[in-house]
């Protein structure tokens, strides 16, 4: 065993847990001691040295290794077999297009949310349909904590230290799901940010708090989306009239009305980037008129094209429900897709 | 039962932010404002400039602004930079 990480000695599993609350360490939820063995474990499935740098992010020119994402994947939670989300969700973090800085510091309060595809949600056993936004199953949970507790440990992106949120977002706990893409004809999320099927792929998405909408008095495909549109427009009005990356969440009783009339998800993406725009002028609606400035005419798009929608299939079978997931700010961070423990382009 | 656990943070980065000389006197000086583009930066750079000009007799103000106010100062702003004496940066939400 080669780790680096400075090695405590405490008496029990209950002092373990008052030495890492004491010191900031953990979210406010009970730890697993990440003990070496344990760490190692994480490592040892992916196959990936202790010392191994995944990344380096920029502004506070932190250097990001293996063990240390380890040790934080051990404390939420996560078994060795979560571990290759957990590694590439960091990867695709720090792209530059994702800004992690600004999206993790942001007043904004933005969560960073993973989408799973591919074999890999099975192998863990994730769960794609009830609840699915939150505490849905053993894997997603411990993964999305993951994603925080490195944040915080690693990066100091903690309350009122590197984290200004304002009000911060419940996503923040955990945020990872994955499309359920058993139940739906659709492609996936990662095949059409260009991820072959067979390949497993995390979406990294910086992600304000989910809207939820209601339509269960249509079957009609317009109707249902103009639903969805009305909530991305409600965002533009009251939260950020940028365009971005926006998520779509479409559970089953609105996919099949979808489904069974033909409608793939390059309709629902065109549907939306074509509906889900409002005039400059609106704000003046919401008591944001002093930011008008005499240009009420112009137009602005949620979508700057409809490829910029990410339509998830997800959500329990019942329910004429869906859910939009805006972006944290426009496009000053974009949505990342990374494959799993396999190169697809190189 | 005694236990060993792994400590989770970074420990190995130094600090990267090394504190530049302090000048003298701002008399004279060359004082570049970055603002990082919000609202709010606006109204508190440009009380401070008259401030540090009456009070402090700087010779130069220059304001850049960054293109992406969650991001670090363009490459081109950081440049520019070396050219001054004393740099000021702020939020403005």
């Amino acid at each position: 065993m080669s780790l680096h990480s400075e090695k405590i000695e405490l008496e029990s599993f209950e002092e373990t847990q008052e030495y890492y609350h004491s010191r900031g360490w953990t979210d406010g939820f009970p730890i697993v001691p990440p003990t070496p063995e344990a760490v190692q474990a994480c490592l040892d499935w992916t196959h990936t040295p202790a010392n191994e740098i995944i990344g380096i992010e920029p502004v506070r020119e932190r250097t990001i290794s293996a063990e240390k994402l380890a040790i934080s994947a051990v404390m939420a939670g996560c078994l060795p077999m979560h571990f290759p989300v957990v590694l590439t969700a960091w990867t695709a973090m720090l792209k530059e297009e994702f800004l992690l800085h600004g999206a993790t510091a942001s007043t904004g309060g933005c969560a960073i949310l993973l989408v799973l595809n591919g074999p890999i949600r099975n192998e863990i056993n994730c769960e794609s349909e009830f609840n699915v936004l939150g505490s849905s199953d053993r894997a997603s949970s411990a993964i999305g904590r993951a994603i925080r507790l490195g944040l915080m440990n690693i990066l100091d992106i903690k309350p009122g230290a590197i984290d200004r949120s304002t009000l911060g977002n419940p996503g923040k706990i955990s945020f990872c799901i994955a499309e359920h893409e058993e139940g739906t004809t659709w492609e996936s999320l990662a095949v059409s940010r260009g991820i072959p099927p067979e390949v497993s792929a995390v979406t990294v998405f910086s992600a304000s708090s989910p809207r939820q909408i209601m339509n269960e008095w249509t079957k009609n495909p317009e109707e249902i989306l103009d639903t969805y549109a009305s909530e991305m427009k409600a965002n533009m009005r009251s939260y950020s009239i940028w365009s971005g990356n926006y998520t779509v969440v479409i559970p089953k009783q609105h996919r099949d009305h979808l489904q069974n009339v033909g409608w793939t998800k390059n309709d629902v993406c065109n549907y939306l980037f074509d509906k889900a725009r409002i005039k400059r002028s609106e704000w003046a609606d919401v008591g944001k008129g002093s930011v008008v400035r005499g240009k009420g005419d112009t137009v602005y798009r949620a979508l700057e094209s409809p490829e910029h929608l990410l339509v998830v299939a997800a959500g329990g079978p019942a329910g004429g429900f869906g859910a939009i997931i805006p972006p944290w700010l426009g496009l000053k961070s974009q949505a990342v897709t990374l494959a799993i423990g396999a190169c697809v382009d190189c | 039962m005694p236990i060993e656990v792994l400590n989770p943070t970074c420990e190995s980065n130094p600090s990267p932010f090394n504190c530049a000389p302090r000048l003298k006197t701002l008399e004279g000086a060359t004082v570049g404002f970055i603002s990082n583009g919000k609202e709010g930066t606006e109204g508190f750079f440009r009380y401070l400039k008259e401030y540090i000009k009456t009070e402090y007799k700087v010779s130069t103000i220059v304001w850049e602004t960054k293109s992406n106010y969650s991001a670090p100062a363009d490459t081109d702003i950081i440049e520019r930079a070396q050219a001054w004496d004393l740099a000021i940066t702020g939020l403005g939400d």
